[in-house]
C-alpha cells in the first residue's frame, strides 16, 4: 500500500494544476459559475471537454494510437483529484467516454477503434446509450427493439428510453434483438447507430427537476451498415454486460466524486457564512454531525475506487465487484442531499433565482437529481441481486 | 499509488486467523476469561509483536499498515484487547519514545514479554484526551481511569494525564505501589475492562513519551488506537456477514434456502457493501498513520466514526437474519456483539470523531478557497 506519487506522477499532477489555472474562466468558482439554462449548460460543458482535449487530458488512460494520452489508472485518479480541487466543469459525453469508447476497445474490430475513438476523445461526437425500453428495465434482456439483416444493413425498429444526452448525441450504441428466435440472453447484438440516420426520431422526458436530460428514441426503418455491430452477432448480452461494468465502474465512480465533493465544499463554505440566530449555521451540533458523516462518505467513494483501481491493477477482471461501488455511491450521495437540505435549515427550500437562496440554489435542483441515482445505471434492487448472488453465493 | 496489500502483509492476517482458530473458547458464547496466557504465548511465537519493533532491538521494522490485515484477524477471532494496546504502544515507542525507552520496553515487547493495558477515559470526561485530569505533578500520579482493557493482566500501563497543564503519555509499571485495579461489571467481561486507580504512584524520571512535545505522543496514541480499534471493527463485522451468508445458504424456509429471498439476500449485499466501504476507509488511516501523512488524525476519525457505525449495521442484520437463533445465547453471536459495541465506545464514538472530521475539512475547504482567491 502507497498513496505517494512517483516524480512522473507528481508532474503530471502539476501540469495538469498550472493548465487549469490557465484555462478555466478567471474567477471560476468563486464569482464565475455554469449557465442556469439546460441548453447553455450542456453547450458549456461541451466546450470545456474539447478545450480538456486541445490541452491533452482527453482520453487519459486510451492508447496513443487513437489519440488516447495512455496515461496509467494512476494518472486518471490524479486527474479526477485535480479536478476536484478546481471546481471543474463537468462533462456531457460521459457515455462516450465511459461506456461506448472502452467497449469499443475491447470489442470493436480495428476499423471501429480507429473511426469511433479519436472522435470520442476530442468530444467532436457526443454518444448515448440505447439500453432500456419501456418494458425491458431491469429485465434488460427482454429488449424488443429489433435490427433485421437485409443485404448489408441492418434495419432497426423499435423505442429506447431514458437516454441521457440524445439531444446533443452524434452516435448511440444500442442493444437490439437480432434473433427472436434464440432464448432471450442469446439473441441480442450491441450496435451503433448514427443519430442522423433517416427514421430516428426523439421525445425529451421531463425530469422531476423540471430538465430533460432523458429522451425516448424512436427507430422507424433506421438503415444501418452491418459493420456497425460490436463483437458478433448475437453476443451482444455479454458485450452490454462489460459495458455496465464499466458504467458502475471505478472510472464513473471518481468522476462523479468529484461533483459531490464539489457540492459539499460548496455547502461547507455556504453554511460557514450563512447567519444563524446569533451564530453561523455552521455551528449546529445536529447539523455538524451530518456534514461529518457525509463527508466521510464522499472520501469513501474516493477509496473504494482506488481500491477497485488497485485490483484492476494486479490483474483481477472487471465483474460483480463494479456493482458494489455503484450501490454504494448512489446511496451516499443522495443521503448527502438530503444531508444539505437539512444543513440549510429555513433557507433550503430556496431555489433557483431567488435572491436569498443560497449558493445561487443549487442544493434544491441538485437534491432532486439525486433521486435518478438508485435507478439509472442498474436499480440498487438489481445492484443487490448481483452482489448477494455473485459475490456472495447466495441461491438464485 | 498502491491501494493493495502485497502477499507477505496477507499472510500476517492468514496467520493471525489461524492461531486464533486454534482457541475456539476465544469465540466461544461462555463469558469467563478466554486462555489469555496460551493465545499470548502463541500470538509471540509467530512473532506478531515484533513485526513493528526495530531491528536493533530483536524486530524486523514494519510499519502498522503492514499489520492492518493481522488487526483485521484480531478483531474477528475477538482476541484480547492487550494484544491491540500492546501493537498501539509499541508504535508509539517507536515514534516517540527515547532511545532508552525504546531500549527498555521494545526489545521485551518483541518476544512477548510486556502486555499493555492503555488508559484515557475518565468517569467525569468525554472522550477528548486533552481534558483528562489524572495529574502527574513531579514524580507522583494521581486520578481514576476507567474502562482499562485487559488492565488486570498488564504489566505496563500507557496512562494519559496532565503535566504542566498539558497531556501527555506516561509508562507505569503495572505492580508499582499505589496502583489499585477494579474489574468492571460491563457488557463485554472478555474485554477485562477495569478502573485503575492512582493514588500518589512514584513515576520514574524519563516516564513521559515526547517530553517537549507531550501533546504529540497523545494524539498519535489516540490516532493509532483508534484506527487499530477501526480495523477490529471490520474484522468482527466481516466474521458476522460469513456467519450471516452461510447460515442463509443452508436455513430452509417456505421450501428453500432463505438467502435465495431478495428480503434476506438484499440484506446481505447491503451488509457486503458497507463492509467493502468500511475496509477503504480503515486502510487508508492505517496508511496514513504508517506514513504519519497531514491527515492522519481526519482520516483515523473518519475509520472510527464511519466503521462503528458498520459493526452496528453487519451485528444487528447478523443476530436479525438468525431468526430465534440469533438471540440465544447458544449460537454465541452476542460475544461480537458485545465486543463490537464496548469497541464503538472506545477511543472516541462516532459523534467525538465526526466533529474532528468536520474541523478539519473547514479548515482544509477554507485553504482551497484562499489559494483559488490567490489564482483569481
Amino acid at each position: 500500500m502507497d498513496f505517494t506519487y512517483t516524480p512522473a506522477e507528481t508532474e503530471f499532477r502539476l501540469a495538469l494544476r498550472h493548465w487549469l489555472v490557465d484555462a478555466l474562466p478567471n474567477g471560476w468558482a468563486e464569482t464565475v459559475f455554469e449557465p442556469e439554462d439546460e441548453y447553455e449548460r450542456a453547450m458549456f460543458r461541451l466546450a470545456w471537454e474539447r478545450k480538456l482535449h486541445s490541452g491533452g487530458w482527453s482520453g487519459l488512460n486510451w492508447p496513443k494510437e487513437y489519440g488516447g494520452r495512455g496515461a496509467t489508472l494512476v494518472e486518471r485518479a490524479i486527474f479526477a483529484e485535480e479536478m476536484a480541487r478546481a471546481r471543474a466543469p463537468e462533462i456531457i459525453n460521459v457515455p462516450g467516454h465511459t461506456l461506448a469508447g472502452p467497449t469499443i476497445l475491447l470489442y470493436g474490430t480495428e476499423s471501429q477503434k480507429q473511426r469511433f475513438l479519436p472522435k470520442i476523445i476530442s468530444s467532436d461526437e457526443v454518444w448515448c446509450q440505447g439500453f432500456s425500453e419501456p418494458n425491458a428495465g431491469s429485465d434488460l434482456a427482454s429488449v424488443r427493439t429489433k435490427a433485421e439483416r437485409a443485404g448489408d444493413k441492418y434495419i432497426v425498429n423499435g423505442q429506447k428510453i431514458w437516454t441521457s444526452f440524445a439531444q446533443y448525441s452524434q452516435w448511440c450504441f444500442a442493444l437490439v434483438r437480432t434473433d427472436p428466435d434464440l432464448p432471450k440472453h442469446k439473441g441480442l447484438s450491441f450496435l451503433l447507430i448514427d443519430m442522423a440516420s433517416p427514421g430516428i426520431s426523439l421525445r425529451p422526458l421531463r425530469q422531476i427537476s423540471g430538465e430533460s436530460e432523458f429522451n425516448e428514441i424512436f427507430f422507424d426503418n433506421v438503415e444501418v451498415p452491418v459493420e456497425n455491430v460490436v463483437g458478433e452477432v448475437n453476443d451482444g448480452w455479454r458485450i452490454a454486460m462489460m459495458t455496465l461494468a464499466y458504467e458502475r465502474g471505478p472510472e464513473d465512480a471518481l468522476g462523479r466524486q468529484i461533483r459531490f465533493k464539489q457540492e459539499l465544499d460548496q455547502l461547507l463554505t455556504t453554511l460557514s457564512t450563512q447567519n444563524r440566530g446569533n451564530g453561523k449555521a455552521i455551528e449546529d451540533p445536529n447539523v455538524r454531525q451530518k456534514l461529518a458523516h457525509s463527508i466521510t462518505e464522499v472520501e469513501v467513494m474516493r477509496l473504494n475506487s482506488l481500491r477497485t483501481f488497485s485490483k484492476y491493477l494486479q490483474g483481477e477482471e472487471r465483474g460483480p465487484d463494479a456493482s458494489l461501488i455503484k450501490l454504494y455511491w448512489s446511496h451516499a450521495a443522495q443521503n448527502m442531499y438530503e444531508n444539505a437540505l437539512d444543513a440549510l435549515g429555513p433557507l433550503a427550500p430556496l431555489a433557483g433565482t431567488d435572491p436569498l437562496a443560497p449558493a445561487a440554489g443549487r442544493f434544491p435542483l441538485s437534491y432532486l437529481q439525486s433521486k435518478a441515482f438508485t435507478i439509472y445505471s442498474g436499480s440498487s434492487e438489481i445492484m443487490r441481486n448481483i452482489i448477494g448472488e455473485r459475490v456472495l453465493g447466495l441461491p438464485k | 499509488m498502491n491501494f493493495g496489500f502485497d502477499e507477505q502483509q496477507k499472510s500476517f492476517g492468514d496467520t493471525v486467523a489461524n492461531v486464533l482458530a486454534d482457541f475456539p473458547a476465544l469465540t466461544s458464547p461462555d463469558l469467563s476469561a478466554p486462555p489469555h496466557d496460551a493465545v499470548w504465548q502463541a500470538l509471540a511465537e509467530i512473532g506478531l509483536f515484533a513485526l513493528m519493533v526495530p531491528s536493533q532491538f530483536g524486530g524486523v521494522d514494519m510499519s502498522l499498515v503492514d499489520l492492518a490485515l493481522a488487526i483485521e484477524a484480531l478483531g474477528a477471532g475477538l482476541a484480547p484487547p492487550a494484544v491491540a494496546a500492546t501493537l498501539a504502544a509499541t508504535d508509539l515507542l517507536v515514534h516517540h519514545g527515547t532511545e532508552a525507552q525504546q531500549r527498555e520496553y521494545l526489545t521485551q515487547i518483541a518476544t512477548g514479554g510486556i502486555r499493555v493495558a492503555v488508559a484515557v477515559l475518565e468517569a467525569d470526561q468525554g472522550y477528548d484526551p486533552h481534558d483528562v485530569q489524572t495529574a502527574l505533578d513531579g514524580s507522583r500520579l494521581n486520578g481514576t481511569k476507567i474502562l482499562v482493557g485487559d488492565a488486570a493482566e498488564a504489566t505496563l500501563l500507557l496512562v494519559v494525564a496532565r503535566a504542566f497543564d498539558r497531556p501527555c503519555v506516561v509508562l507505569v509499571n503495572a505492580d508499582a505501589p499505589g496502583i489499585a485495579i477494579r474489574i468492571h461489571d460491563d457488557l463485554d467481561p472478555t474485554s477485562g475492562y477495569c478502573a485503575v486507580t492512582f493514588d500518589d504512584v512514584a513515576v520514574r524520571s524519563g516516564s513521559v513519551l515526547n517530553e517537549f512535545y507531550p501533546e504529540h505522543a497523545v494524539e498519535r496514541l489516540v490516532d493509532v488506537s483508534t484506527t487499530i480499534s477501526a480495523g477490529l471493527l471490520m474484522g468482527g463485522a466481516a466474521r458476522m456477514l460469513d456467519t450471516a451468508v452461510s447460515y442463509v445458504k443452508v436455513r430452509v424456509q417456505f421450501g428453500q434456502a432463505i438467502g435465495a429471498f431478495q428480503a434476506i439476500k438484499h440484506r446481505c449485499a447491503d451488509m457486503a457493501v458497507a463492509i467493502e466501504a468500511g475496509r477503504s476507509v480503515a486502510y487508508y488511516a492505517f496508511w496514513a498513520a504508517a506514513e504519519n501523512a497531514p491527515d492522519r488524525a481526519r482520516a483515523a476519525s473518519m475509520a472510527k466514526a464511519y466503521c462503528g457505525g458498520v459493526s452496528r449495521h453487519v451485528c444487528n442484520e447478523t443476530i436479525q437474519l438468525h431468526g430465534g437463533m440469533g438471540f440465544t445465547w447458544d449460537l454465541g453471536l452476542h460475544r461480537f456483539l458485545r465486543r463490537a459495541k464496548v469497541t464503538e465506545h472506545s477511543y472516541g464514538d462516532a459523534a467525538f470523531h465526526n466533529e474532528r472530521v468536520l474541523n478539519a475539512t473547514l479548515a482544509e475547504v477554507s485553504a482551497a478557497a484562499d489559494e483559488r482567491r490567490n489564482n483569481a
